[in-house]
C-alpha cells in the first residue's frame, strides 16, 4: 500500500510557516492534535493544583490556607478547567491524530476550521482563568452555574459565560469536522460497521454534542441577560423559575457526561484487543450499546435535581431511565472482558491503564446506579458520596482512556517507544493514590459531609486526612507522566511501524512516527 | 447490497433491529441481514420512534406504580 509518498518526507517542511507560525497557521490534523493534547496537558496540571489547594484546606478541620471565597472559587473553576479544558480537549487531540489515520483519510475534512476550532481555546481558557484576578472574583457558585447565585456574582461570572460560549463553539465547530470527515472521508472497502471503535464511539460523541452544545450556549445566554439587561428567565420575582436553569442546564450536563466518557470507551476498546490479542468480542454489540448510552443519555438528565422538587412521577421516570443505562453499560464491560478471556495478554502500560479503567469505571457506575435510586439520593445529595462517585468516572473513566491512549499511540506519535518501566510506575501511583484520594470520600459522603465546604466537622477528620495525602501522591505522579512523555519525544528505542504485535487498525501500516502528509492515496481496506 | 433490496426492509424488521440496539446486543447474522437491508435513513426514524416508544412506555410504567 503507498500510503506514504516519498515527496511527504523530503518536503515535509514545504509551502508552511516555521517556528511559532507553524502552529498558528497548521491545517495539519496531527499538528492541531498535539496542540490539543498540550493544551489539555497544561489545563490538567492547573485543574490539578486548585484541586490540590482544595485538599490542602480540607487536610485538617478548620481554615488554614485559603478563605472560604476563595475555596468556592476553586471548586468552581477546577470542575470548569477540568471539564472544558482539560478532558474535552484531551479526547479533540486523539480524534485529531488519530480519526484521519485510523479512516485511511488526508486530513480532516475542514482543515481551516480545524485551526481555528483550536485556537478558539487558548483565548477562552485566559479568559476564564483571569477571572480571579477581577472585583469579586472567579466564578464560586458551583460548576454548574446556578442561578440565583450565578447572578449575583461580580464580572468573573461574564468572563466565565463568554468563556464557556467560546468552547461551546469550538466543540460545535470540531464535532462537524469530526462528523463530516468519518462519513465522508473514510478509505474504500470501510463501510461504517468496519471502522474502528474509536471512531465509532467519536462519530455518536460528536453528534451528542452538536446537539447539546448549544443548548447550554442558550442556558448562558439568558444568564448573562438576566445578570446585564433586566430579563427574569431564572428571576422568581420577576415571574422566572431558577429551577427551569436547572433543567437546561442538565439537559446538556448529562449528555456532557457521556460526551466525556464515550471516547474513552473507544479508546479502551482499541487497546482491550491489541493487547489480549483477540479481535473485540460483540463489535456490533459495542457499537449498538454506544448509540442506545447516546439516546438514553439524553432522558436522565432530571437524576440530578431530585431533591430540586418534581412531581414523584417524575421522580420515578427519570429513576428508572436513569437505571436502564446500565444494561448497555453492562454489555461494553462484558464485552471488554470476553475480549481478555482466553486472549494471549501481555500488561503493557496501555493495558494496565485499560484493566483499571474497566475496574474502576464500573465501580464508578455502581455508585452511579446507587445515586440514581431516588430516596438514597435524596440522602447523599451535595455530599462527598457524589464526588467520589463522579471521581471515579470522570478520573478513572475519562482520565484513564486518556493516559492508556496516551501511552498506545505514543510511539505512533513520536517514533520512539516510551520508557515501559516508568509508564508501569506512573500507573501503578496513579492507581493507588486515586483510590486513596476518593474511596474514602464513599465514606465521608455516607457519613454526611456535604460538598463546596472549605471546613467540616471533627468526625471526618480522618478520612479527609486520608484523601488529601493521596490527593497530593495523585498530583505529584502525573508529574511523572510527563517526564515520560518528553524523555518519549527527545528520544528513545526506534519504535517499529506495527507498534504493537497485535495493532490492527490503519494507523500500524504507517511508519512511526507517522509522516506529515498520510494516505494522500487512501489504502484499500478489504 | 442494491437499492432495491434495501427497499424490502419492513416496519418490523426495523423495530426488531432498533429494539436489539437498546439492549445493545446483536446476533451477527442479525446483523448482516440489517446491514443488507436497512439504510441508515431507516435506522435514525426507527430510533427516534423507538426512543418516543421507550420514553411513553417508561411513563405508564410510572403511572401504574403511582396509582
Amino acid at each position: 500500500m503507498a500510503a506514504v509518498h516519498d515527496h511527504d518526507v523530503a518536503h515535509a517542511h514545504d509551502h508552511h510557516p516555521s517556528g511559532m507560525m507553524r502552529w498558528m497557521m497548521t491545517t495539519n490534523h496531527k499538528d492541531i492534535g498535539t496542540m490539543y493534547l498540550w493544551f489539555s496537558f497544561i489545563m490538567f496540571l492547573t485543574g490539578g493544583v486548585m484541586a490540590l489547594t482544595i485538599r490542602a484546606e480540607l487536610f485538617q478541620p478548620g481554615l488554614q490556607i485559603v478563605n472560604p471565597e476563595f475555596f468556592n472559587q476553586l471548586t468552581t473553576m477546577h470542575g470548569l478547567i477540568m471539564i472544558f479544558g482539560a478532558i474535552m480537549p484531551a479526547f479533540v487531540g486523539f480524534a485529531n491524530w488519530q480519526i484521519p489515520m485510523m479512516i485511511g483519510a488526508p486530513d480532516m475534512a475542514f482543515a481551516r476550521m480545524n485551526n481555528w476550532s483550536f485556537w478558539l481555546l487558548p483565548p477562552a481558557a485566559l479568559l476564564l482563568l483571569s477571572s480571579f484576578f477581577v472585583p469579586g472574583g472567579a466564578p464560586a457558585g458551583g460548576w454548574t452555574i446556578y442561578p440565583p447565585l450565578s447572578v449575583q456574582m461580580g464580572m468573573g461570572m461574564d468572563m466565565a459565560i463568554f468563556a464557556i460560549h467560546i468552547m461551546g463553539a469550538s466543540s460545535i465547530m470540531g464535532s462537524i469536522n469530526i462528523i463530516t470527515t468519518i462519513l465522508n472521508m473514510r478509505a474504500p472497502g470501510m463501510t461504517l460497521m468496519k471502522m474502528p471503535m474509536f471512531v465509532w464511539t467519536w462519530l455518536i460523541t460528536a453528534y451528542l454534542l452538536v446537539l447539546v452544545m448549544p443548548v447550554l450556549a442558550g442556558a448562558v445566554t439568558m444568564l448573562l441577560t438576566d445578570r446585564n439587561f433586566g430579563t427574569n428567565f431564572f428571576n422568581a420575582a420577576g415571574g422566572g423559575d431558577p429551577v427551569m436553569f436547572q433543567h437546561i442546564f442538565w439537559f446538556f450536563g448529562h449528555p456532557e457526561v457521556y460526551i466525556m466518557i464515550l471516547p474513552a470507551f473507544g479508546i479502551v476498546s482499541e487497546v482491550i484487543p491489541t493487547f489480549a490479542r483477540k479481535p473485540l468480542f460483540g463489535y456490533s454489540s459495542m457499537v449498538y450499546a454506544t448509540a442506545s448510552i447516546a439516546i438514553l443519555s439524553c432522558i436522565v438528565w432530571a437524576h440530578h435535581m431530585f431533591t430540586a422538587g418534581m412531581p414523584v412521577t417524575g421522580q420515578l421516570f427519570f429513576m428508572y431511565a436513569t437505571m436502564l443505562i446500565a444494561v448497555p453499560t453492562g454489555v461494553k464491560v462484558f464485552n471488554w472482558t470476553a475480549t481478555m478471556w482466553r486472549g494471549s495478554m501481555t500488561f503493557e502500560t496501555p493495558m494496565l491503564f485499560a484493566i483499571g479503567f474497566i475496574f474502576l469505571f464500573t465501580l464508578g457506575g455502581f455508585s452511579g446506579v446507587i445515586c440514581a435510586v431516588v430516596p438514597i439520593d435524596i440522602q447523599v445529595q451535595d455530599t462527598y458520596y457524589v464526588i467520589a462517585h463522579f471521581h471515579y468516572v470522570l478520573v478513572s473513566g475519562a482520565l484513564f482512556g486518556i493516559f492508556s491512549g496516551a501511552y498506545y499511540w505514543l510511539p505512533k506519535w513520536t517514533g520512539h517507544m516510551y520508557d515501559e518501566t516508568l509508564g508501569k510506575v506512573h500507573f501503578w501511583l496513579t492507581m493507588i493514590f486515586f483510590n486513596l484520594t476518593f474511596f474514602v470520600q464513599h465514606f465521608l459522603g455516607l457519613a454526611g459531609m456535604p460538598r463546596r465546604i472549605p471546613d467540616y466537622a471533627l468526625q471526618f477528620a480522618d478520612f479527609n486526612m486520608i484523601s488529601s495525602i493521596g490527593a497530593f501522591g495523585f498530583g505529584l505522579s502525573q508529574l511523572l507522566f510527563l517526564y515520560v512523555v518528553l524523555k518519549c519525544i527527545r528520544g528513545g528505542a526506534k519504535a517499529p511501524a506495527k507498534t504493537w504485535e497485535g495493532g490492527k487498525t490503519l494507523e500500524w501500516t504507517l511508519p512511526s512516527p507517522a509522516p506529515y502528509h498520510t494516505f494522500e492515496t487512501p489504502p484499500v481496506v478489504r | 447490497m442494491t437499492t432495491a433490496k434495501k427497499n424490502k426492509a419492513t416496519f418490523l424488521q426495523i423495530a426488531k433491529a432498533v429494539s436489539w440496539a437498546f439492549f445493545g446486543v446483536r446476533k451477527q447474522s442479525d446483523l448482516d441481514m440489517d446491514a443488507s437491508n436497512l439504510t441508515p435513513k431507516q435506522v435514525i426514524i426507527g430510533g427516534l420512534i423507538g426512543a418516543a416508544f421507550f420514553v411513553l412506555t417508561l411513563i405508564l410504567l410510572v403511572k401504574l406504580v403511582t396509582n
